[in-house]
């Protein structure tokens, strides 16, 4: 961090030499370790990425169960979801504009999934439909906030609403049971070695599906599908037209319409992207746990989670600018503090205040950090 | 007022690259413009001259595809057109300079000359990053603009700068009628030279026909054809700079201010 310190000394650096993502052309000298450093440091996700490993030390410090497989998979279902969810708000808040109803489509896709299912139809058309109402949605939350002209700030609040309500119209406010995450249970022999001696007993094992397997119900199904969603999106934001065109709109949305950019279809087709990942994750969750409970108070703060993860991660709410790795890691930090204190038996009445005041800390460590990288004061 | 307008001279007509006719358009209870006739002949350099809210950037909206006339029709290169879009106009050879630039601060120098016209690794959908640095790094130099990296944001860029960018994006498009709208706003003294260079150069080679917007008389006395004057949504002025002055441009000026501030006096008075 010292770094860091040493640029608030010097906040006025020439600008003609800031940090930056890539190492200059005409590089002059070798770049030394603290070049290294401090370039990395300023990335986007530099900051959240450091205070991410710092969260990690501490509570790997603090209690030996932290660094384990089982503890790892304990961590998995605490950020894996809202990794995927915050890359599709990245899309969204880049562009300028927000979703909030992501809660209530990561709550309905699983119902629609089942309700599709319950007419006879095979688990992966199944999960294409879901995923098209989802679309749906997206289409609905861009035409009113390109075309109509609603903020998307209360477009989205509507939809969340609205699409809870009718979730539970839907369901009944009954769980159902996820088709397709049936857990079946056989009795087969397992060999174990115990005191040099082979033992040979028959031994319960629980099994699900090939579908469970690779949507949500595999032990790192979720990890990898949020791994897949990240980088696709990274490389959307950075390598693409896509992505430049959402810039340009997020940034400067009227200078992006006169440049020729197609303004509407670049926010709406960010819509549709946002909605069909909060679908597919509602899907994946819906099977991790094998059934689903239409509980829209659940399904906001799930929203809220990856709306911070997004935020966390470095994406700025104004537009312009975002980052999925940033919410990947921002996802991680937050999944960490979780696991992490309830693993060192914090008492659950403190764990919300010490997350809100985690956040608050990880949020100005980044707006300093972005202010240094901008050389200038307009962090 | 007949003879300050002079007619388009017979034949020559057919030199022309675009004809604007009648054009009008109203915002709500603002009228814009009221019936613009313009033309503007192959390698020329138009100078447009005009008070703030006379219609300026209205025109340039319009001929550049943003906005759509109310009445009236363009003609670009013989051929009658109504613009659907930017991309339209674009696609006709027409591209336009805005007086708010259209940079994206949050993207890259290289990234905002390459806007719209982006080169990809086909057959991948992805961006040739480094094709277009190089571009735009060659495109910078021809200019003589001075932006030591391109890969930074043009946040960080000066004013001057990024007017240049905006420049260099358009004259380094395949756009034959390039529109400037105010060049050489927020421009110091040396970086406003470039630009003039520029455009003298353009005017020379006689590829592309410009029309630029300014306020300095000298500055369109000195690098245009031609200069109109566009008058409460009207062009009221259209001479070759050869045939006019400063002097006769300003006197044409302040006689409509009088003008309007005895018609202002008379309402009071009635």
């Amino acid at each position: 961090m010292s770094d860091v310190r040493t640029e608030s000394g010097a906040p006025t650096r020439a600008p003609a030499d800031p940090p930056q993502h890539e190492p200059p052309l005409q590089a002059g000298r070798r770049p030394t370790a603290g070049d290294m450093a401090r370039r990395f440091l300023t990335l986007r996700e530099g900051s959240i990425v450091v205070v991410t490993v710092l969260a990690a030390i501490y509570f790997a410090v603090q209690n030996d169960r932290f660094f384990t497989q089982a503890n790892f998979e304990n961590l998995l279902p605490y950020f894996a979801p809202f990794a995927i969810l915050a890359a599709g708000e990245v899309l969204l808040m880049v562009a300028g504009e927000i979703d909030l109803s992501i809660g209530s489509v990561y709550l309905f896709a699983p119902f629609m999934f089942y309700e599709f299912n319950q007419a006879g139809i095979p688990l992966i058309p199944c999960l294409i439909l879901a995923l098209l109402c989802c679309a749906v949605v997206g289409i609905i939350n861009g035409v009113f906030t390109e075309i109509i002209g609603v903020s998307s700030f209360i477009t989205t609040l509507g939809m969340l609403l609205g699409l809870g309500g009718l979730t539970l119209i839907i369901s009944h406010a009954q769980p159902v049971a996820m088709p397709g995450a049936e857990v079946t249970s056989k009795t087969v022999n397992v060999t174990h070695v115990v005191n040099g001696q082979t033992v040979t007993l028959p031994e319960k094992v629980n099994e699900i599906g090939t579908f469970a397997k690779i949507f949500g119900g595999g032990i790192y199904s979720e990890l990898i599908w949020a791994l897949i969603i990240v980088v696709a999106v990274q490389v959307l934001l950075t390598l693409t037209r896509w992505g430049m065109y959402t810039i340009a709109v997020g940034g400067n949305k009227h200078g992006a319409a006169e440049a020729g950019i197609n303004v509407r279809w670049t926010v709406i087709r960010n819509f549709i992207v946002c909605s069909i990942f909060a679908g597919f994750v509602g899907v994946l969750e819906a099977v991790r746990a094998s059934s689903v409970t239409p509980d829209t108070a659940g399904a906001s703060e799930t929203m809220f989670r990856a709306v911070s993860a997004a935020v966390i991660g470095g994406t700025l709410l104004a537009g312009g600018e975002g980052t999925a790795v940033g919410a990947l890691f921002g996802a991680l930090f937050l999944g960490i503090l979780r696991d992490g204190l309830t693993l060192e038996g914090v008492n659950a009445d403190y764990l919300d205040f010490i997350l809100g005041v985690a956040i608050l800390g990880a949020m100005a460590i980044n707006v300093y950090v972005g202010r240094v990288r901008k050389g200038s004061g307009r962090g | 007022m007949a003879d300050r307008i002079v007619k388009p001279e017979d034949a020559r007509a057919s030199d022309d690259v675009l004809r604007v006719e009648h054009v009008a358009k109203r915002f709500g209870p603002v009228t814009a413009l009221r019936d613009v006739n313009l033309h503007l002949r192959k390698g020329e350099v138009l100078g447009l001259l005009g008070d703030n809210g006379a219609g300026k950037s209205t025109l340039m909206k319009i001929i550049s595809g943003f906005q759509k006339p109310d009445e009236g029709r363009m003609v670009v290169k013989d051929e009658e057109v109504e613009l659907r879009s930017v991309d339209h106009a674009r696609s006709l050879g027409i591209d336009c300079v805005y007086q708010d630039l259209a940079l994206v601060n949050e993207l890259s120098v290289y990234h905002n000359m390459f806007l719209k016209r982006e080169k990809l690794l086909r057959p991948l959908p992805l961006l040739a990053n480094r094709a277009m640095k190089r571009e735009a790094r060659a495109a910078l130099d021809q200019i003589g603009v001075n932006v030591p990296r391109l890969d930074v944001p043009v946040a960080r860029l000066s004013g001057g700068q990024r007017q240049a960018i905006a420049v260099a994006r358009t004259v380094n498009s395949d756009a034959d009628i390039i529109l400037l709208d105010e060049p050489l706003a927020a421009m110091g003294a040396k970086e406003g030279a470039m630009i003039l260079d520029l455009v003298a150069r353009l005017r020379e080679e006689g590829r592309v026909s410009i029309i630029m917007i300014a306020h300095n008389y000298v500055h369109v006395l000195q690098s245009c054809d031609r200069v109109n004057l566009i008058q409460d949504g009207e062009i009221t002025f259209d001479r070759p700079t050869a045939e006019t002055s400063v002097e006769e441009l300003n006197e044409i000026v302040v006689e409509e201010y009088r003008r309007a501030r005895m018609a202002a006096l008379g309402d009071q008075a009635a």
